[in-house]
């Protein structure tokens, strides 16, 4: 988690933001994915972002639970609930991080709440949204539901999932850089180079 | 020295961050630092070869991490970690190193020339902020023989066997030191070209609360050239 934060101001130059205020929202799923989240909204908000999470079920791991106090005594406010007025998101963010399900979403999770509610609203809002590793509610196979919400921008970690071959969206990164070679080999992954010392490359 | 303690701890029982987070934000500063300082490119030696010096302590820990991000930056380091830390924190940053194929040297190179001949550059990730007293072997030696060597050294936080505040005149001269999360007194005596500030972690509340003043990181940079 520590090196997948630094990644999505790529994809969003704090000067190209809509809004005069840099306000991100960050949602959290319960599990591994939702922990990435939160690690990610802490960075974000010591790049000058101004993140806002929304972390319903929250896992009870110690370590998360951890990045939840961190969040929390950096100033970032925790929703309580989600507007289902989809325009109050629209107009109060200037992009959603979708930390929901992740890879774990491919083992038919979706269905239980409150994530299918956050997916519901994904699927209608009209800012863009940056999926961490795998989009929610994506599940594996060569073509998507209807349902699929439509992510802007996909960061892989480690290495691109399988239901990445579908992303359409305007940019693919690959946060991955902190895999040994050996174990790339052993997996057969190729992955670019990643420019200088970034730990994040666009593919 | 006091200080740099105290917003340790806070950032620790308060803030509720683990060594390993804040280890692993630090070491990567450091070795984004070198990399912008001593790119690859740079070298004389055949190889980008770095030889990475540990000491028993979180400086040494610091010094594992930023080892492990030299390697995957295109650098060949070397490590050598005398006097082990049976933590497991240490142990697995150990094993990453291992499985990095980063060699650790059995034993010290003899001669500042050796370390001339094989290596461009020398992390000192001996002795940190908390450092007090005298210095205890092996790493007496070890620091004689930095204090001769004539590539450049680059020190994490402070240049080992200095005063923390007050430094040390005939002690390491290294050519670059990386301040973590902000600079210490020591770092008043630094004369070396090159001056970072890494370990960009601390939260807003805790930079006022003590008075950082930090200056801005650029952009999403993990460190901030001082000098």
């Amino acid at each position: 988690p520590v090196t997948l934060s630094l990644l999505s101001p790529q994809a969003f130059p704090l000067r190209s933001l809509r809004r005069r205020q840099p306000t991100l929202l960050v949602a959290c799923g319960p599990a591994q994915n939702g922990a990435v989240g939160l690690v990610c909204a802490r960075h974000l908000r010591s790049f000058d972002y101004e993140p806002t999470i929304f972390y319903p079920k929250r896992s009870p791991d110690p370590l998360h639970r951890d990045f939840t106090t961190q969040c929390e005594k950096m100033d970032i406010p925790f929703l309580s609930y989600l507007p289902t007025e989809v325009q109050l998101i629209n107009d109060a963010y200037n992009a959603v991080v979708d930390a929901v399900l992740g890879a774990e979403g491919t083992q038919g999770t979706e269905g239980t709440e409150p994530c299918a509610a956050i997916l519901t609203t994904l699927r209608h809002v009209r800012i863009p949204i940056v999926s961490l590793d795998v989009p929610s509610g994506w599940l594996p196979g060569p073509v998507g539901g209807s349902g699929d919400i439509s992510p802007d921008v996909l960061v892989s970690l480690a290495a691109p999932k399988e239901v990445a071959r579908r992303f359409r969206g305007r940019r693919h990164f690959l946060a991955g850089r902190f895999v040994p070679e050996e174990l790339r080999r052993k997996f057969g992954l190729s992955p670019p180079e990643y420019p200088g010392s970034d730990c994040v490359v666009a593919l | 020295q006091e200080e740099a303690q105290a917003i340790d701890q806070e950032l620790f029982t308060e803030y509720k961050f683990s060594v390993d987070q804040l280890m692993e934000l630090a070491g990567l500063s450091c070795a984004t630092a070198i990399a912008k300082a001593y790119p690859p490119s740079s070298f004389t030696t055949s190889q980008p070869a770095v030889l990475v010096v540990c000491g028993p302590g979180n400086n040494g820990g610091d010094g594992l991490v930023c080892a492990r991000h030299l390697k995957m930056f295109g650098y060949q380091p070397t490590v050598y970690y005398p006097k082990r830390s049976s933590k497991p924190l240490f142990e697995g940053l150990t094993t990453q190193c291992n499985k990095m194929d980063i060699p650790f040297l059995p034993e010290f190179p003899a001669e500042a020339e050796f370390i001339d001949e094989l290596y461009g550059l020398v992390v000192d990730a001996i002795f940190g902020f908390s450092f007090t007293g005298a210095v205890r072997e092996p790493f007496g030696s070890i620091l004689s023989t930095l204090e001769r060597v004539t590539v450049p050294i680059a020190s994490i936080d402070i240049p080992s066997g200095w005063d923390v505040e007050k430094g040390k005149a005939d002690g390491l001269q290294p050519d670059m030191l990386i301040s973590l999360t902000a600079p210490k007194k020591a770092a008043m005596h630094f004369t070396g070209r090159y001056h970072f500030l890494g370990g960009r972690f601390v939260p807003p509340a805790l930079q006022e609360k003590y008075s950082l003043n930090l200056p801005e990181y650029p952009g999403t940079d993990c460190v901030l050239q001082l000098t």
